[in-house]
């Protein structure tokens, strides 16, 4: 029997807005994560270094994503439900059962269109009801990356600071700029 | 103003230990709640305290009993770890703590290997260990909104750092 696709409604973003869509993953979406996950560039600001095969990506994809209590492919209009994801979006739990940490991650093809932004506002729109007790989602960004700071504050996030030294990532210390959005932010359209 | 030194701590400072850990003053804005008997304080000493990287009794005087702890625990990222401190009443407003931290960051970035940030989380309300980090020369960097669960309570924490390259205050 085909296993159905839980798949939310296509967030209503604004008039000139993206439109994505939300939905977990399956494992035949390791060809489409390959995009960004093999790339470079996209792996700059991010812990993990670029896949050079799917082997490790499909291990990865079922072993940490689809177990994951919230992480989601990114998905736009036009393909469907069916449509190949262009990103990934997770919500994981940090250290304390009110709080979370943001993180996403978007194919280049689809930088500086605004997918980002509708994936995260959809996002905040959802989950503080989808996880019990959660009242914080926080999302900590590289100083040197100003793209993704506009992508938290066009979502109506919060800047609360920068974190000096604080984290070690492929070799060196970073600085971090630290965002939040809880339960009680409004949501911005 | 106190001077204080720093020493790593024996099971024979428990009873000192009890005098703060079992103070509620003491306890209010920490995620623990006061002990109430010896064996389990006893066994935080065994388990936590020796075995731990920087956990140190703050002396007012060079053999006397600790009136209070400063830590500092690594955390999952090298460069990070994490402050904590508590002195006990009786010893409240005199400094104490602010001489603690201010020898405690002078000797932290060289014994633990890697660490070039000590933070520390500081309840929103708790105007006291703010001024202590504050005159000991930390930064205060952000109020973290709805941060975290201290004694079913979801708090605003503030968030202090003091870093490798941060100047000394006398």
């Amino acid at each position: 029997m085909k296993k159905e696709k839980q798949v939310d409604r296509p967030a209503a973003t604004g008039p000139s807005a993206v439109n994505v869509t939300l939905r977990r993953f399956e494992l035949s979406d390791v060809e489409a994560m390959m995009a960004w996950a093999s790339d470079p560039q996209v792996a700059a600001f991010c812990r993990w270094d670029p896949y050079e095969s799917t082997a490790p990506l499909l291990a990865y994809l079922r072993d940490t994503v689809l177990p994951h209590p919230w992480f989601r492919a990114i998905c736009l209009p036009g393909d469907g439900e069916n449509g190949r994801p262009v990103g990934a979006i997770s919500v994981m739990p940090a250290g304390d059962p009110k709080r979370a940490e943001l993180g996403y991650v978007l194919a280049r093809a689809h930088w500086g269109k605004g997918v980002a932004t509708a994936a995260v506002k959809r996002t905040v729109a959802t989950v503080f009801s989808e996880v019990p007790g959660l009242e914080r989602v926080e999302a900590l960004v590289d100083v040197a990356n100003p793209a993704s700071q506009r992508v938290l504050e066009k979502a109506g996030f919060t800047r609360e600071a920068v974190l000096r030294k604080y984290c070690f990532i492929k070799g060196k210390v970073k600085d971090r700029v630290m965002f939040s959005f809880i339960d009680t932010d409004p949501l911005v359209e | 103003m106190e001077t204080v030194t720093l020493r790593p701590f024996s099971l024979a400072d428990a009873d000192a230990m009890m005098t703060w850990a079992s103070d509620p003053v003491v306890t209010a804005f920490m995620t623990w709640d006061p002990y109430t008997s010896r064996e389990p304080l006893l066994a935080f000493i065994s388990d936590t305290v020796l075995p731990h990287p920087w956990f140190r009794a703050i002396c007012l005087d060079a053999g006397g009993a600790p009136v209070g702890a400063v830590s500092v625990t690594p955390t999952d990222d090298r460069c990070r770890a994490e402050l904590g401190v508590v002195v006990a009443r009786a010893h409240w407003g005199k400094g104490v703590a602010t001489a603690a931290l201010k020898r405690a960051v002078a000797a932290v970035f060289g014994d633990l290997d890697g660490v070039e940030r000590v933070e520390a989380l500081v309840d929103g309300e708790n105007a006291a260990s703010q001024r202590a980090l504050e005159k000991a020369g930390f930064t205060r960097e952000a109020v973290l909104r709805s941060y975290c669960m201290v004694k079913d309570r979801l708090r605003d924490m503030v968030v202090y750092s003091f870093i490798s390259t941060d100047p000394l205050v006398k």
